[in-house]
């Protein structure tokens, strides 16, 4: 009896192995350099170069890009594409591994900060001067990416502010409504997008805003920003504190538990992920979407093959109830390039990286990277990038090669866009209409130790406080509870840091 | 002392002559050992950064020693007995509602008279397992989900109240097992149905002489003839008590059933992996592999104490 049993646990357990061993293969297409290709006959070996960048999309793109690139730089490039939302967790592991490549991209917060300080990425305040390209970068945007007044990384810009709402304007037409000009109209579009049958159809099936599980940049601190809370930290009487003490913190999570109360949203929200909110506007369930008005155009794309003459429109200035208008702004940059010592060893490979990092801003390879190649992916017309219509073949191609873009359209010259799609077109002008009304994060530039090494564990008791509390789950005492948890397990001690660099900086 | 000597020595060639006798059985157990040794043995080297401030370019041995600083902080915190007392109720649940199932189902396959049926029905219900967690917590997102979910469509048809199964304490942990049951106890009826297999058929026979009916026959053959199965197993899934499935517990947790949900393993995940407190995380997870040891050997023992083989 016991050889059978012995059988069968063998024969699980066989079964177990080759069900688990189907591994993911996610190494990049090495993109060889095509050996026979006239003019690279005279030129020294190309330089090894590899850099990790998270994909957006769900394959990894044609090589084609990766390929021109290597011609022209005369590099040997390896592009390591990894899931943007294993991305921050990934890199972190190949850190602690000490597996990074040449370029990564990772935030300059958190423990990262002290690898910093204690000197494992190339100091590059030195070189910078001396590439052509390089030089150009906005010296305030570096300047915010500075540490210890060091400059340790190149980055890719990013409008200010791109946060606005997006909204059927066919169902507010039809209701009577145009653009929400402060919280109130917006309150009113979201419930007469639920209650007043805004599709014809007959039937109570829709409902006013799609929200997913974000506090950092989706719908609610963008509201919160129109209603004027400060953007991370903001000063009262005098003294730096963060936002969620603020009492337009409290007001807008009041405004997001009213909707939810009344079904204007989306009751599953906190775990609604950013697919997911999108579906719901593009099969019609929700009229408005809160967020980057960047999305317009890939929501229309959706939404225009189920409903032909559906429209949509973009907006940015939502008014808070002091009536003036205010939002919330990025650091001016995305993900900030750094080179770890653990893979560039000598100040000779460095200058071999930061040349190549230099010819990534030449305005021809800056064009490749975000619009793709001319007359494939766009064409130029009056000295603008019009992408082609195929979006799909965009997607494939180009869009993830985007995140390796060094600079901006300002700094690398590379073309600017026309979109055919006008709202798409709008929101460009509305990023730019934004940055008169930007609100900054004033500990941006000021350090605290507290922060650098606690801040997610701190920041997980506000988040789980914040939903609790829209959900209902938890009344203001609770919330109070919480951020005085929050104070209790070294809050307190942020705040005294923070302080402290705020007057030295003044 | 001389004769100890040589004896020892003597014992020494005697085993050297068994291995050189039986070096095919040694050389085909070789990779098994190795693996062992090499995934399981050489990494725990690494558990010395849970007494240390680790920094992951100061090195294993370059690194800032603090004694058990990380523990006291561990066993200091509010979280501690949440997470503890979390991990400990679904590892109940597990034990006293999953576990039984499979032996269950696996009686009853076994009471099937057309062999056909049998077999269809075992393959439909092992399949699930093929399925990975995040196919099956995404399906029933989609079913229980408020906002169109089939099932609280089905629910308000009915007319009863919606249910936010997804976004409410207490549907956390009903959610959890009925998901580990609908994906894994088909599975685990394999090893089950493997052992009654083996039952010898003159015993049955011989009970229907005596006039045994069918629940007659379960309960005193085939139940008593498994027995050492289900106790082996019921050892190995006690070692498991802190694995409850990291993926699948991590899938479903979210800010509002943090307090019921968090578990070791998702806690060592976030504060390792997310926060960047490796040596923090390190040492909770040391201290869970601690428990699960002494957890297995007490079982173990048990096993042992009441006739039974245990595992070793």
């Amino acid at each position: 009896m016991k050889r059978k049993v012995a059988m069968g646990m063998l024969m699980a357990l066989a079964l177990l192995a080759s069900a688990c061993s189907n591994g993911s293969g996610n190494a990049s297409t090495g993109g060889k350099e095509n050996g026979g290709s006239e003019g690279t006959g005279g030129q020294s070996a190309p330089a090894k170069i590899s850099i990790m960048t998270p994909l957006h999309m769900a394959e990894t793109p044609d090589p084609k890009i990766e390929q021109l690139i290597e011609e022209k730089l005369n590099v040997d490039l390896d592009i390591q594409w990894i899931p943007a939302s294993t991305f921050p967790d990934r890199m972190s592991a190949a850190f602690a591994t000490g597996s990074l490549t040449d370029i990564v991209n990772i935030s300059i917060t958190g423990a990262n900060r002290e690898a910093i300080r204690d000197g494992q990425f190339w100091d590059i305040s030195a070189y910078i001067d001396q590439y052509e390209n390089l030089k150009k970068l906005n010296p305030e945007v570096l300047n915010n990416t500075k540490v210890d007044g060091k400059l340790y990384a190149l980055y890719q810009g990013r409008p200010l502010s791109r946060q606005g709402i997006i909204y059927r304007q066919d169902w507010a037409k039809q209701l009577g409504l145009s653009d929400p000009q402060n919280l109130d109209e917006l309150y009113t579009m979201l419930e007469k997008f639920t209650i007043e049958d805004p599709d014809q159809n007959g039937q109570k099936d829709t409902f006013g805003l799609a929200e997913r599980g974000d506090l950092v940049s989706g719908a609610f601190k963008t509201i919160a920003s129109w209603n004027g809370t400060p953007n991370e930290w903001g000063v009262m009487d005098g003294k730096l504190a963060p936002a969620f003490m603020f009492p337009e913190y409290k007001e807008t999570m009041e405004f997001f538990k009213k909707l939810r109360a009344n079904g204007y949203i989306n009751s599953d929200f906190p775990v609604t992920s950013k697919t997911e909110q999108q579906n719901l506007i593009m099969n019609s369930k929700a009229g408005a979407y809160i967020g980057c008005m960047c999305d317009v155009q890939q929501l229309y794309t959706g939404l225009a093959q189920l409903q032909p003459d559906a429209q949509l429109e973009v907006f940015n200035q939502v008014k808070g109830p002091s009536g003036k208008f205010t939002v919330f702004s990025g650091p001016g940059f995305n993900h900030p390039y750094l080179f770890p010592k653990s893979a560039i060893k000598t100040e000779e490979e460095l200058k071999q990286v930061l040349a190549f990092m230099d010819g990534m801003m030449s305005p021809d390879i800056a064009n490749m990277l975000y619009w793709g190649i001319e007359n494939e992916h766009y064409t130029v017309v009056d000295g603008k990038a019009v992408p082609v219509k195929e979006q799909a073949k965009i997607d494939r191609d180009v869009k993830p090669y985007n995140t390796i873009e060094v600079g901006d359209s300002a700094t690398n010259s590379r073309l600017e866009g026309k979109y055919d799609y006008t709202p798409m077109q709008k929101a460009q002008e509305l990023f730019v209409d934004n940055e008169a009304f930007v609100v900054p994060d004033p500990t941006l530039m000021l350090d605290s130790d507290t922060f650098t090494k606690h801040k997610d564990r701190l920041a997980q008791i506000i988040t789980d406080a914040t939903y609790n509390y829209m959900l209902g789950e938890m009344d203001e005492a609770g919330f109070n509870k919480a951020v005085e948890r929050w104070k209790s397990e070294g809050g307190m001690q942020m705040i005294d840091e923070f302080n402290a660099a705020y007057e030295q900086n003044k | 002392m001389n004769n100890q000597l040589t004896m020892s020595s003597g014992k020494r060639a005697h085993i050297m002559r068994n291995i050189l006798k039986n070096k095919w059985l040694y050389l085909m157990i070789s990779p098994g050992l190795l693996y062992i040794l090499i995934y399981k043995y050489i990494p725990m080297y690494g558990l010395i950064i849970s007494f240390q401030n680790y920094k992951s370019y100061q090195g294993i041995l370059g690194s800032e020693w603090v004694g058990f600083e990380h523990f006291e902080r561990l066993f200091g915190s509010p979280d501690f007995w949440m997470i503890f007392s979390n991990t400990i109720i679904l590892f109940a649940l597990q034990l006293l509602i999953f576990f039984p199932i499979p032996i269950i189902l696996a009686l009853m396959l076994n009471e099937l008279r057309s062999e056909k049926y049998k077999r269809t029905v075992q393959t439909l219900i092992y399949l699930p397992h093929f399925m990975s967690w995040v196919i099956v917590v995404s399906i029933s997102f989609v079913i229980f989900t408020v906002d169109g979910g089939i099932f609280n469509s089905l629910l308000e048809l009915l007319g009863f109240e919606k249910i936010n199964f997804l976004l409410k304490e207490e549907w956390f942990r009903p959610m959890y097992i009925l998901q580990v049951i609908w994906r894994e106890a088909g599975w685990g009826t394999i090893i089950f149905l493997a052992a009654i297999a083996s039952v010898d058929p003159q015993l049955y026979e011989a009970a229907k002489m005596d006039g045994a009916g069918r629940i007659r026959q379960m309960v005193s053959i085939t139940l008593p003839a498994i027995k050492s199965v289900i106790i082996v197993l019921l050892i190995l899934k006690i070692g498991d008590v802190l694995e409850l499935g990291f993926e699948h517990v991590y899938l479903l947790l979210n800010s509002t059933n943090r307090q019921v949900a968090e578990i070791f393993d998702t806690y060592v995940y976030v504060t390792g992996i997310h926060q960047g407190q490796l040596s923090y995380s390190t040492a909770v997870g040391f201290f869970k592999g601690f428990v699960g040891l002494v957890l297995v050997i007490g079982a173990n023992w048990l096993a042992k104490k009441h006739g039974e083989d245990g595992i070793y």
